[in-house]
């Protein structure tokens, strides 16, 4: 269950002239993992808007599958593209964590009992178990999101979209995340992230999109992204490199844009000690 | 001052005490507020003191509503349309014509088609039986509901928020007051935000938005939820804001714009006042008069 | 001359358990204290108490002592809190009056409350807006900042009662990395030059390590680490305590752990400053 994404020469102009979109071509692959990174306003919740249909192009395409997304309506697209917002109290209606989680997968025609065990899984998959019976209103900011993220994955989509997953997290919380994400990809489902955590992206996402003023500024692994060459292209953006890349740079190392990969770097540089 | 607090200052630099602070020269002149504070506002109408502004709103709503037939709701709008050109702001108002549209609709076909014990009917089509008398009541309800939105909308084109409500405040309306028709205000544009982001959340996630009926009465709580429970946060936490900026300090609020008004405005007010007033009373006992 | 925090205990009105226990923490002018913990440890909550709007203004039983310069704070009302020490929180635009038609009149709004005259609100209002470096976005309407920059002039509205301290519930969660570089360079000047006193929520540790002087971490209510924050940053059971450490410090501990030389090339290379 997985399909691939194309935008063609996507432009979109909001009512009041703003060209969030100024021409974006971006295809992301069956079981792609990607993140979208770049500042506010560089159009990211734009462009995943239009990969439900919630946005749509004022020109070019947006291919589904295959399938031109005119064609299809937001609640078709739905079954097909999940997308997490940012901001969980934006959607939390239900007086119950499970009721919560099974608003999404319940609206898709789901069978009751496929949508209880859609929702056990998305549960567990964010460590909510033990509290499926809570007022989602008791729970606090980090776990009302993660219980956002959850009611996404209950619809068991093809493509999954987290805007943001990550503020407001601790360390576990982001340790969630990250898990999360993995998982969705082993299972071979398309995974476009949100982000502005470079040390999150670069040691989750296999792709990084870097947007800018509405356009694609860069697009490649972590390792190319945060490549020294690339530097100025982020900082025109007001995105740093890692730490490991930096670092990874001063010492002359390339391809360093995580932990992990500096040390194995260094390693094979120099004599263990 | 207490026991203990040297402790956290043994290590690091040194900090100056929190009382040396950047301090104007004292050759320095007075200081004086920047223009865009002063703002001197262009044009008669726009110059009017707010509450002047709030009162011919408020008599015009009154008259508009109160005088019953044609005579009330078209000599408001007469006076709307020459107000709105003169202050130059004519086509701003035309969105908030337009956004009445859909009441008006409803009122015109209700009237029309359903208007208690009216006889004089149109025209018949099938099971439907429009007649003249809730035709006119339908214009007459038309008119004045636009005579409202208008009257308010040259309100808020011409007045800022924050003058109507420094100078309502300084006229004795009281701190608390004024935050809660302050609050109200900018409740407004935020509640439209909130409201298209909610409505994109649920959509997501393939909540139907059209549909039978019963669909549509269903989605009402997904997206009521969130809107209460966001307006109830954002309530609590702008509370607290306000606290920190010494909302409830006891002191009077020092007023630093000076709005313009006259005494020649405050008779205008009383005399707008006042006259809506009678205007409206008189037409409510002439109608009880009347056999 | 401290805001001091000793045994704080506290609850919220109508809940059974204290969500602060026995808290001891001490913020000295001129001084940074961030505070870090996993989500739900009582990090707002200890924003809220030392900032006096628990409980003076939402309720709740405090025992133990909340101090600001001496004076327990259960005894003064909320516009003498507000004087004394200013809080800012996550989401800029809450904050904000939402009225105002400039930002210098935004910033305005706490001195007009306190009845100043003209002049001293003119003074206070420049002094806040250049000491963040905003002056240039004085005339500018509100609603029409970036996160960044809305986030520093409610900064500057609380900097406007010219409080001696300020308590900060996260107030880089909701910008983007330009957002929380312009807010991050304007506290740890504000804290340099002014002498103001400031306690911080921050997840982002990198921020912290570059602005705090001392760092206490939170669990469950408690205070389970404090000192200064290169010690604490750098403390290993801060991974154990929810606690993402900097980025230098994860990256010289996974060095180690590899068995690799911790050689001063490269231990300068992690520790050098970003340029």
């Amino acid at each position: 269950m997985s399909i691939p994404i194309t935008l063609e020469s996507v432009v979109f102009v909001y009512p009041d002239g703003t060209r969030a979109l100024d021409g974006v071509d971006l295809r992301i692959g069956s079981g792609e993992q990607v993140a979208i990174v770049g500042q506010n306003g560089s159009g990211k919740s734009t462009l995943v808007r239009q990969l439900n249909g919630l946005l749509r192009p004022t020109e070019g395409r947006v291919l589904i599958d295959g399938t031109d997304a005119a064609a299809l309506h937001v609640a078709q697209l739905a079954a097909k593209v999940g997308l997490a917002f940012q901001n969980p109290d934006r959607q939390i209606f239900a007086g119950r964590v499970r009721a919560e989680v099974a608003f999404g997968p319940r609206n898709l025609g789901r069978a009751d009992a496929d949508v209880e065990r859609a929702v056990d899984e998305a549960l567990e998959a964010v460590g909510l178990s033990r509290t499926g019976e809570a007022n989602p209103y008791d729970l606090g900011y980090s776990r009302r999101k993660l219980l956002a993220i959850a009611s996404i994955l209950a619809m068991r989509t093809p493509v999954v979209i987290l805007d943001e997953p990550t503020t407001g997290q601790d360390a576990r919380g982001v340790a969630r995340v990250r898990a999360i994400i993995e998982r969705l990809s082993e299972e071979g489902r398309t995974v476009v992230t949100i982000s502005h955590d470079m040390r999150f992206v670069a040691e989750t996402a296999r792709r990084i999109v870097v947007m800018r003023a509405g356009r694609i500024a860069l697009d490649g692994t972590p390792a190319e992204v945060f490549a020294e060459p690339n530097w100025p292209a982020l900082a025109s953006t007001y995105l740093e490199p890692t730490l490991p890349a930096r670092v990874g740079a001063r010492l002359g190392l390339v391809g360093t844009p995580t932990e992990a990969a500096l040390v194995e770097a260094i390693g094979a540089s120099r004599p263990v000690g | 001052m207490t026991a203990g607090a040297g402790s956290a200052q043994a290590e690091g630099p040194q900090p100056p005490p929190a009382s040396v602070r950047p301090r104007r020269p004292e050759s320095a002149p007075p200081p004086r507020l920047p223009d865009y504070v002063l703002r001197q506002p262009h044009g008669t109408y726009h110059a009017l003191n707010p509450t002047t502004k709030l009162v011919i709103a408020f008599a015009e709503a009154a008259i508009a509503f109160g005088v019953r037939g044609w005579i009330g709701p078209i000599a408001v709008l007469v006076v709307l349309a020459i107000t709105a050109f003169a202050a130059g702001v004519a086509r701003r108002m035309v969105p908030f014509a337009l956004a009445t549209i859909p009441l008006v609709i409803s009122i015109l076909l209700v009237n029309t088609l359903l208007y208690p014990g009216a006889h004089d009917v149109i025209v018949r089509v099938g099971p439907l039986a429009p007649t003249w008398s809730g035709l006119t009541a339908a214009l007459q309800a038309t008119l004045r509901v636009i005579a409202f939105a208008l009257s308010a909308a040259i309100l808020g084109l011409t007045t800022p928020t924050d003058d109507l409500l420094s100078d309502l405040e300084r006229r004795g309306l009281g701190r608390r007051g004024t935050f809660v028709i302050g609050s109200a205000i900018r409740m407004v544009p935020r509640m439209g935000e909130r409201a298209s982001e909610i409505t994109d959340s649920q959509r997501a996630r393939g909540m139907d938005t059209q549909g039978s009926v019963l669909r549509r009465v269903r989605g009402v709580i997904p997206l009521a939820g969130p809107m209460i429970y966001g307006a109830l946060t954002e309530v609590e936490e702008q509370t607290m804001a306000l606290e920190a900026r010494a909302f409830s300090a006891p002191a009077r609020r020092t007023v630093i714009r000076v709005l313009p008004d006259s005494a020649t405005q405050r008779i205008v007010r009383w005399v707008l006042f006042l006259g809506a007033i009678a205007a409206v009373a008189a037409e409510i006992s002439g109608r009880l008069h009347l056999p | 001359m401290t805001l001091r925090l000793a045994a704080a205990r506290y609850r919220y009105a109508g809940t059974p358990r204290d969500v602060l226990d026995r808290v001891d923490l001490e913020v000295a002018p001129g001084r940074v204290t961030g505070l870090v913990g996993a989500n739900e440890s009582g990090k707002s909550t200890v924003c809220l108490v030392a900032s006096g709007l628990a409980p003076a203004s939402i309720g709740g039983r405090l025992e133990g002592s909340v101090t600001m310069d001496g004076v327990e704070t259960v005894t003064l009302a909320p516009h003498e809190h507000a004087q004394r020490c200013g809080v800012l929180f996550q989401n800029p635009t809450t904050q904000l009056s939402g009225t105002a038609v400039t930002v210098w009149e935004e910033v305005a709004f706490g001195p007009r409350n306190l009845g100043l005259d003209v002049p001293q609100i003119i003074e206070r209002v420049e002094w806040a807006l250049e000491t963040l470096g905003i002056a240039l976005l004085a005339p500018k309407d509100p609603v029409r900042l970036s996160g960044g920059q809305a986030q520093l002039v409610a900064l500057a509205s609380v900097l406007a009662l010219r409080p001696a301290y300020l308590v900060l519930d996260e107030p880089t969660s909701q910008l983007d990395p330009q957002g929380t570089r312009l807010v991050g360079e304007a506290l740890a000047g504000l804290a340099a030059e002014t002498g103001t006193g400031i306690l911080i929520v921050e997840h982002k540790t990198e921020l912290l390590a570059a602005m705090a002087h001392d760092v206490v971490v939170l669990d469950a209510g408690r205070v389970a680490l404090s000192g200064p924050a290169g010690g604490v940053l750098a403390d290993p059971r801060l991974a154990d305590l929810g606690v993402e450490p900097p980025a230098a410090v994860r990256l010289l501990r996974a060095i180690e752990a590899a068995g690799l030389a911790r050689d001063a090339q490269l231990i300068a290379a992690v520790e050098q400053p970003v340029a």
